[in-house]
């Protein structure tokens, strides 16, 4: 019995340490300014891990590097076992990398459910020619990719807003119909950049939720950069704490809350 | 008081006295119109894709015909041609990609629009260092296309029908339906949409730019040589036909840039708003309306809606 619980519990913390993503060492430059100084950090399976930092500690560029769209002048990244070095975008994204953006990112002129179908885009298969006959089996794959999408619809609570171009929508919305549009990559690792930014409280509680039900839902491991410490102290697992491009903690929230480096530079040196 | 008669009133005697004069000029207008919708076509492509405003889609138009003539009359058989120069149209797709796209990607719309220009007169002095400055006859028959007219009894007179431009309006017809089915239900089709709305969030979701400009210019490369070999069939094939794309430009202000119903629509208003003002307007200022009617007409719309007919609206939250 003791034997089976032991087992088990070194099941659990073995899945635990899984790291999907490995950052080691990565630096960044914009001509003389340095953005990400010798970054390091992890990224498990399954967590919720935060980047906090005071603005432009280099959040968002950590969460470009992770995806493609900047490649850094040294160090490396490994996802999946996989260590690269210059990847485009949508080699990230194919690689199972789905993000959302600071300010919203979306197809504007598109509905709420075409934007959502473009993250099905790379599980799409079937030659063009049969999806312009609409017919056979690109028909019933199209049918497939449509009820996966309406699924998150359903998830996310945005049914009313389906066939509305997301350009006419509320801020709020947008933010959740972009979540929506990266869910729908089934992604093993979903970066959002400041999902909650410009949010009033109950547009924020329902993030909240939205997120940690895709966490403990589809088993997605997030990475997010947030700036309400509230919310980040409650949901995240761990938390990387940058400012001006270098790493000064990284740890569990309390750990975090407790370091006088974190305190010092971004909670503020009381006079 | 004569002048508002020879304005408001006579016209519309003329056309109800000669029915079939009527129908015969608004068949005409409505050929023209197609082939500006064609041509008109090319752009919309390219701008829904990129947001970039290719000057250089009427010299591809030229060079397109060109190629199919110029290869024919090397000895190569016309429907080999035509396959050659479907080929060359994609080979040049995806030149521009890597050599003009890609290096500016990320730059102002203006800067690739400059690109552009550069494109178009790098095409001219290509065609005529291959082929030649001189006219060529399109090999309209080698292709099947028909020739001859039909008249149809109507109205108390006999309207004619040129079989080419028959063929060229169900042809162009057939193919802006493929591109709308194209752009509107498949992978790829949804795929330009995102793209044109934001590089970004397209390249976040795994799609890949690159591929995606070379697709449209390609498409936009196909659309051009049909636009030649219609254009083509119905007079020469010259530098001249350049020209003509830029009667495009209204059509796509009537239309909007974004739209390919648009597209034809402006086409058809453009079409035939030249050829019915042309025939029983321009007498009373002296002729030679065709040249710049258009614009006044699109002028006109202008005014009232900026986004074009069918463009998309400008949706801008503050």
């Amino acid at each position: 019995m003791s034997a089976l619980a032991e087992m088990l519990q070194g099941e659990v913390a073995r899945a635990a340490a899984e790291t999907l993503l490995t950052v080691e060492n990565v630096s960044l430059t914009f001509g003389g300014v340095r953005a990400l100084s010798d970054i390091s950090f992890d990224i498990r399976k399954g967590e919720i891990r935060a980047i906090i930092g005071p603005n432009g500690a280099g959040k968002t560029s950590m969460l470009n590097c992770i995806n493609g769209f900047y490649h850094p002048r040294s160090g490396r990244i490994t996802f999946k076992g996989k260590t690269r070095q210059r990847m485009r975008p949508y080699e990230a994204a194919s690689q199972g990398i789905a993000r959302t953006f600071q300010n919203v990112a979306l197809f504007k002129g598109m509905t709420t459910l075409d934007n959502i179908l473009t993250g099905r885009t790379l599980k799409m298969n079937r030659n063009f020619f049969w999806q312009l006959l609409r017919h056979g089996p690109a028909m019933r794959e199209e049918i497939e990719h449509r009820i996966y999408c309406e699924d998150i619809i359903d998830f996310l609570e945005i049914e009313h807003i389906r066939k509305t171009p997301v350009g006419k929508l509320p801020y709020g919305l947008q933010k959740r119909v972009e979540l929506g549009r990266a869910l729908a990559m089934q992604p093993d690792l979903l970066l959002l950049d400041e999902p909650m930014a410009g949010m009033n409280l109950e547009e924020k509680e329902d993030m909240c939720r939205f997120i940690l039900d895709v966490n403990r839902h589809f088993r997605t491991t997030i990475a997010l950069i947030e700036h309400d410490m509230g919310v980040v102290m409650d949901i995240s697992d761990r938390v990387v704490v940058l400012e001006y491009g270098h790493k000064i903690a990284d740890g569990t929230p309390d750990e975090v809350k407790a370091d006088q480096r974190v305190i010092d530079a971004y909670l503020g040196v009381s006079h | 008081m004569d002048l508002i008669y020879s304005i408001f009133v006579d016209p519309f005697l003329q056309m109800a006295g000669a029915p079939d004069l009527l129908v015969q000029t608004l068949w005409e207008g409505f050929v023209g119109g197609i082939l500006y919708a064609l041509i008109a076509l090319g752009f919309v492509l390219i701008f829904k894709a990129s947001g970039v405003f290719n000057f250089a889609q009427g010299i591809m138009v030229v060079f397109a015909a060109l190629t199919l003539v110029g290869l024919y009359e090397k000895g190569v058989p016309a429907f080999l041609a035509l396959a050659l120069t479907i080929g060359v149209m994609f080979l040049i797709a995806a030149a521009v990609e890597r050599v003009v796209l890609r290096p500016l990607v990320n730059q102002p719309d203006i800067i690739l629009f400059m690109a552009t220009f550069g494109l178009t007169y790098l095409l001219i002095g290509l065609g005529e260092a291959i082929f030649g400055g001189n006219p060529k006859v399109m090999i309209a028959e080698q292709l099947y296309l028909p020739k001859g007219a039909v008249d149809i009894k109507m109205l108390g007179g006999v309207v004619t029908l040129q079989k080419i431009d028959i063929a060229a309006a169900v042809i162009a017809l057939a193919m802006i339906a493929c591109l709308s089915v194209f752009f509107q239900y498949t992978r790829i089709g949804r795929a330009l949409r995102a793209v044109a709305d934001s590089h970004k969030a397209a390249l976040s979701v795994g799609i890949s730019l690159n591929q995606i400009w070379v697709i449209v210019w390609f498409l936009a490369g196909v659309v051009a040589l049909i636009t030649g070999i219609m254009w083509g069939a119905r007079s020469d094939v010259s530098f001249a036909l350049q020209v003509v794309a830029l009667k495009a430009l209204p059509v796509l202000v009537l239309g909007g840039f974004t739209s390919i119903p648009g597209a034809v629509v402006g086409g058809l208003i453009i079409g035939i708003g030249e050829k019915i003002g042309e025939f029983y307007w321009g007498p009373l200022v002296g002729g030679a309306t065709e040249s710049w009617l258009a614009y006044c007409i699109a002028l006109v719309f202008l005014m009232f809606r900026p986004q074009g007919l069918f463009g998309e609206r400008i949706i801008e939250r503050i």
